[in-house]
């Protein structure tokens, strides 16, 4: 098992440098610089600038100095707004967009089990069709149309909930309902049809007949025999899960206008500020791939089948 | 909870006209229709016919494991010591299900629960049923792993099914399946996904078992040879119907069914390899849904009448507990009334 | 003849025999889904309407009226009643204000608690009800100022006249033949230009002149970033020389036609506005008029605000309902021509790595494998905005990321497929490796990818929406979904209609393509049922 740990952490290496050395390249090829605005800039001004960002050095430098520089843990200085480095931004609005999106897959974890796994065993009554149809809701409908039509509904005419704001900016803690709601939509959606269904699979499977067949009741056979196997696609779900709340936070952030990573993810992408949108990304995908590395020991320490050669 | 019934029953299971139904998109398919027998206590039984016959089906029917939707029991009655099995609820059903009749399944690849340890399984069949302790429960679970022949039991069984071969899976299944002490054992084409040397052994395995606890056995098989070699009495079953029933010697001696002739014909013989093809029954069995008034084998019968085309034939009784449904043996008189 | 004995085919039971084949099968499945048969007529018609946009009676989608911004959706008033409620909730507001519009306390109470929660269109309706009434009764009166306010917009409303030139021609004063300008040389036209105007030839050279060198010099802008003003210049020049004389013509003759055009139209209208022609003419009209002498043109004339827009108008004062099928034909385009160009990428890949497997298999599943670990949707992100965002790249963008999944499982499908003895049959009579994956194995995994694709175009359209909604998507004047609504949060306690109607267009079309999706995996797979 321990191996096996260590063997998939190693695998991690490569994604991550694929994921750095793209993202560094895509920027740096593209037309436009940061340093591009309306009024030209003196040649002298301008070389001093690219001087200072080591923006003359050819590309291989720049990419070693770079990299060289991330495993430091250092992601450089911001090119946009001076004398503050991308690690500073980074630490102030990261943890605005980890509160969220821990709360948003805690919402769509629990409530897309429980209410999957109630449609699955009470199959073909109101329960099951009223969560699917939830579900199908969460599915179709985008969450940049969730979200302001719930912050139009709940925040502007019922006025339960504050617009926008953030609760650690001073605002009320009710500030998070609507964000993390949005967000969770739709992985609830997605989850609470994944369950339904393998739980319905396995409830058709023959070791369900076996375990009936012992005389066991319903209830302990759905918790104690159909749960584990019912979970294994939910579980693998979670790393498609974790990549989706990352992508919906960028379009929460905005909606809800909290100061997380996303926000600044968008704006940096505006601005063309090179090394806070590599840093961002690498921020995400450092984020994404623990995670999805996370799910795999959990999958394979529920399905005893995994061997971990 | 525990404590059995004493009382002795003649029969100890009667299934009276029973019929279970599937309700599909293409019509209504008569899986199991009408269908009577009896066990004895200690008795073997054997029920054979060919796949999609309705063997399966009928001992679901008798467990009430039917899925339900699309299966139903439309008609019948199902009596275990003298109570009826269609009419019990849910927890007399529990109290019923692997305690009394208890259930051996084809598959025994998927029949085991993948992600629980063997220990586990067999633990909860006897904490079910009976009021021990979990360590109790373990003892026994490894005494019955060491009478089905599982080598190593003390440690073998805290692993899980997909560390068996499928044979050892078959075993765990049979001592599963024999620890409440139930009175009846279904078996489910218990060696039909087996090797063939394998096969022999669990029904040795099971015949052994069933003698020494008086266990009743309903075995189903589409394998003549199984019944040859295990069983009292056999029920020939054709298109959700019993075609014929009788004891054991007595069928294979004076088969009086076409079918059953006919199956018995088709089993290959070492002494007969040499000089001749081996016999077959042409065509194919019916497909159940909607099968008009009449008997279903006629197609395939070489000796088929005009009245086996419109009418199911009655059942006749041929003497001592040999019963056979067909035209053949009525006299004029029944044949032309049909 | 065949195909009639096959139906007829019983058995000896009566029982009728009949092969079905497997799209056969599935249709007779789908027909039966009530769902899924009402999603494919709403798809249906959601095809229809974006194919046919362009011959549908409706306004133009990137056609700015500055005086019917934000107009409310209304299938009874026109523009222009609805342009007066707007400004008569106004005046009175104002007047409620200055305290001349007087109410009861009690209603002071609940239109101030309206204005503290900021639902201002509460205020403007109660106000507007309230107005009419009080100016009724005579207990209100319009200040001066106002009343000429209110007297102006009555007159503009009544007057303003929309036209759209749609052909000018010259008539030739001594034959008395007209020549449409479009067919006029380019000397002519200038002469023609200069005559409307009646001013020498010499300036309008030089305009036209300085005005195709800075459009040459910004497309090359739009083209090459990051050079100095000179530079640009220069090559502006370049290319301008480079041109065929032909080509030359023609962007002079576009640059004249578009400027006679527009001068013809400002006098149409101000013929049209002259008293003596107001009084006699009715709109909507399309007609001939002459301008002067020797210019005609071929106009289309309709009260301006006379227009009815049954879904509102948006901050700029275009038609939403317009912009919105519009938006549906862009959102829908992507949608399809995404799907179809992942599903291919996907199919082709997919096949081969399943197919040829080694080496092959290897590097193509690796390269899957380490993209799913990308967060795609951020590297989308950055692609549009570094490498501009139109509708092209967006395709681009979207198409790279996409064609994972499906590789991976018509992969698996041609792996499972590849030893069963029909293959083993093509390959034993010696067909090629093309000719058994296209022709046996792909056919095979065929209601895969139809299932597929469907649940695909939804996703699609949701993730073009959601750049389009961040602004990285399709860009003005076009529209997408996404684009209608990301216009539309910022305005939405006023103008909730904005942000509602495409919402709703947009979730409709989505809930259609799901359960049309859903329908045809049940159709196609029935053992699946109720599996994602």
């Amino acid at each position: 098992m321990t191996k096996y740990i260590v063997r998939r952490l190693l695998g991690i290496i490569p994604t991550l440098l694929v994921i750095i050395t793209l993202s560094f390249f895509i920027v740096r090829v593209a037309p436009g610089g940061p340093f591009d605005t309306e009024k030209a800039l003196p040649e002298v001004v301008k070389r001093n600038i690219e001087a200072k960002y080591h923006l003359d050095e050819p590309l291989v430098m720049q990419y070693g100095r770079y990299m060289f520089d991330v495993l430091r843990g250092d992601l450089g200085p911001s090119f946009r707004y001076k004398d503050w480095d991308v690690n500073f931004y980074i630490f102030q609005s990261l943890p605005n967009s980890i509160i969220l999106g821990v709360i948003a897959i805690s919402i769509a974890i629990l409530f897309g089990i429980t209410s999957g796994m109630l449609a699955a065993v009470k199959q073909n009554t109101w329960v099951d069709y009223l969560s699917m149809a939830l579900a199908v809701v969460g599915i179709s409908v985008p969450l940049f149309v969730i979200g302001p039509v719930l912050q139009y509904i709940f925040a502007m005419q019922l006025q339960w909930v504050p617009t926008s704001g953030w609760f650690t900016a001073g605002d009320s803690w009710k500030t998070i309902i609507l964000p993390a709601i949005t967000l969770a939509f739709a992985d609830f959606a997605t989850i609470a049809r994944l369950t339904r269904s393998s739980m319905l699979d396995t409830l058709r499977s023959d070791y369900i007949r076996t375990a009936k067949a012992k005389g066991m009741r319903t209830s302990l056979i759905i918790f104690k025999h159909a749960m584990k196997g019912s979970m294994l696609p939910v579980v693998s779900y979670l790393g498609p899960a974790f990549a989706g709340i990352i992508t919906g936070s960028v379009v929460v952030e905005t909606v809800f206008r909290i100061p997380g990573l996303g926000k600044f993810f968008v704006q940096s992408s505006f601005n063309r500020d090179y090394t806070l949108i590599v840093g961002v990304v690498i921020v995400y995908s450092v984020i994404l791939v623990f995670m999805n590395f996370i799910v795999d020991i959990i999958y394979s320490m529920l399905d005893p089948r995994i061997t971990y050669k | 909870m525990s404590k059995k019934t004493t009382k002795q029953f003649d029969n100890m299971l009667e299934v009276r006209d029973l019929k279970t139904h599937f309700l599909t998109d293409a019509g209504i398919v008569k899986a199991v229709d009408g269908i009577s027998f009896d066990l004895k206590q200690g008795e073997t039984l054997g029920i054979v016919g060919e796949s999609g016959c309705g063997k399966s089906v009928t001992n679901l029917s008798i467990m009430r494991l039917i899925p339900s939707p699309p299966g139903k029991i439309v008609g019948g009655e199902i009596f275990f010591e003298g109570q009826d099995i269609l009419k019990l609820s849910e927890s007399e059903l529990r109290h019923i299900r692997g305690n009394m009749i208890s259930m051996i399944f084809q598959d025994p690849m998927t029949s085991l629960n993948p992600f629980l340890k063997i220990s586990t399984q067999m633990i909860e069949t006897i904490c079910i049923h009976q009021d021990i302790s979990k360590k109790a429960a373990l003892e026994k679970s490894i005494d019955m792993l060491n009478l089905v022949g599982i080598p190593d039991a003390k440690s073998r069984i805290h692993n899980y099914p997909h560390q068996f071969s499928g044979g050892m899976r078959q075993r765990v299944m049979i001592a599963m399946a024999l620890s409440c002490e139930a009175k009846i054992l279904i078996a489910d084409e218990p060696t039909t996904a087996l090797d063939v040397t394998i096969q022999a052994q669990i029904l040795e395995l099971i015949q052994k078992l069933s003698r020494q606890l008086n266990t009743s056995v309903i075995i189903i098989t589409h394998d003549l040879g199984v019944v040859a070699g295990m069983c009292d009495n056999v029920c020939v079953m054709y298109a959700g119907k019993i075609v014929e029933k009788a004891k054991t010697e007595d069928l294979y001696a004076h088969p009086a069914h076409p079918y059953t002739f006919g199956l018995i014909q088709s089993v290959p013989r070492l002494d007969k390899a040499k000089n001749g093809r081996l016999f077959s029954i042409e065509g194919q069995p019916p497909n159940v849904i909607d099968l008009p008034p009449c008997c279903p084998f006629h197609p395939r019968c070489e000796k088929a009448m005009d009245v086996c085309r419109t009418q199911y034939p009655p059942t006749k009784n041929l003497g001592e507990h040999h019963e056979v449904s067909c035209w053949l043996y009525t006299d004029d008189q029944e044949r032309s009334n049909g | 003849m065949k195909r009639e004995q096959k139906a007829k085919a019983t058995n000896e039971f009566n029982q009728v025999v009949m092969g079905n084949s497997l799209s056969k099968d599935a249709w007779r499945r789908l027909r039966k889904n009530k769902m899924a048969v009402i999603s494919v007529v709403i798809v249906a018609i959601y095809m229809l309407l974006a194919i046919t946009a362009p011959i549908l009676p409706i306004y133009s989608y990137d056609e700015i009226v500055n005086e019917h911004q934000n107009l409310l959706p209304s299938l009874t008033k026109t523009s222009g009643e609805l342009m007066w409620d707007k400004k008569l909730s106004d005046l009175y507001t104002q007047a409620w204000r200055q305290n001349r519009l007087t109410v009861t306390d009690a209603e002071n109470e609940i239109l101030e608690a309206w204005v503290l929660k900021g639902q201002a269109t509460k205020v403007w309706d109660y106000l507007l009800e309230e107005g009419n009434r009080q100016l009724a009764e005579g207990s209100f009166e319009w200040s001066a100022a106002e009343k000429r306010t209110l007297d102006n917009l009555e007159k503009k409303i009544a007057s303003d006249i929309q036209i759209t030139i749609q052909k000018v021609w010259q008539t030739n004063q001594e034959t008395g033949k007209k020549i449409n300008i479009s067919k006029m040389a380019v000397k002519d036209l200038v002469q023609l230009y200069a005559d409307l105007l009646g001013v020498p030839t010499e300036p309008i050279v030089t305009q036209y002149t300085y005005e195709i060198t800075e459009s040459v010099s910004k497309e090359i802008q739009a083209e090459v970033t990051d050079l100095s003003k000179e530079e640009y210049a220069l090559m502006a020049e370049q290319r301008l020389s480079d041109m065929s004389g032909k080509d030359y013509d023609k962007l002079i003759k576009a640059n004249i036609i578009a400027k006679i055009n527009s001068t013809v139209k400002d006098m149409a209208l101000y013929e049209l506005k002259s008293d003596a022609s107001q009084a006699s003419t009715t709109y909507p009209f399309d007609k001939e008029m002459s301008i002067t002498d020797t210019v005609s043109a071929s106009i289309k004339a309709a009260k301006m605000h006379d227009r009815r827009y049954y879904l509102g108008t948006d901050r700029l004062g275009r038609d939403l309902m317009s912009r919105i099928i519009y938006g549906s034909q862009v959102s829908i385009a992507i949608g399809l021509i995404g799907t179809f160009t992942s599903v291919l990428i996907g199919v082709i890949l997919g096949s081969l790595a399943g197919y040829i497997g080694g080496k092959v298999d290897y590097f193509i599943m690796r390269v899957v494998d380490i993209m799913y670990g990308l967060p795609y949707m951020l590297l989308v992100i950055i692609a549009m905005a570094i490498f501009g965002r139109n509708i092209l790249n967006l395709f681009f963008a979207l198409a790279i990321i996409s064609w994972l999944t499906i590789s991976r499982m018509v992969r698996g499908q041609i792996m499972s497929l590849k030893n069963q003895e029909f293959i083993e049959a093509a390959r034993s009579m010696g067909a090629s490796t093309g000719r058994i994956i296209f022709k046996h194995l792909v056919p095979n995994s065929l209601s895969v990818i139809i299932v597929f694709s469907t649940l695909r175009i939804p996703s699609f359209i949701m993730t073009e929406s959601f750049l389009s909604f961040l602004g990285l998507g399709v860009q003005a004047p076009f529209a997408s979904w996404g684009s209608l609504v990301g216009d539309a949060v910022g305005g939405m306690t006023l103008y909730p209609w904005r942000l509602f109607f495409p919402a709703i267009v947009m979730t409709i079309f989505l809930f259609a393509m799901n359960f049309l999706g859903d329908g045809l995996r049940d159709a196609f797979d029935p053992q699946s049922k109720n599996q994602l």
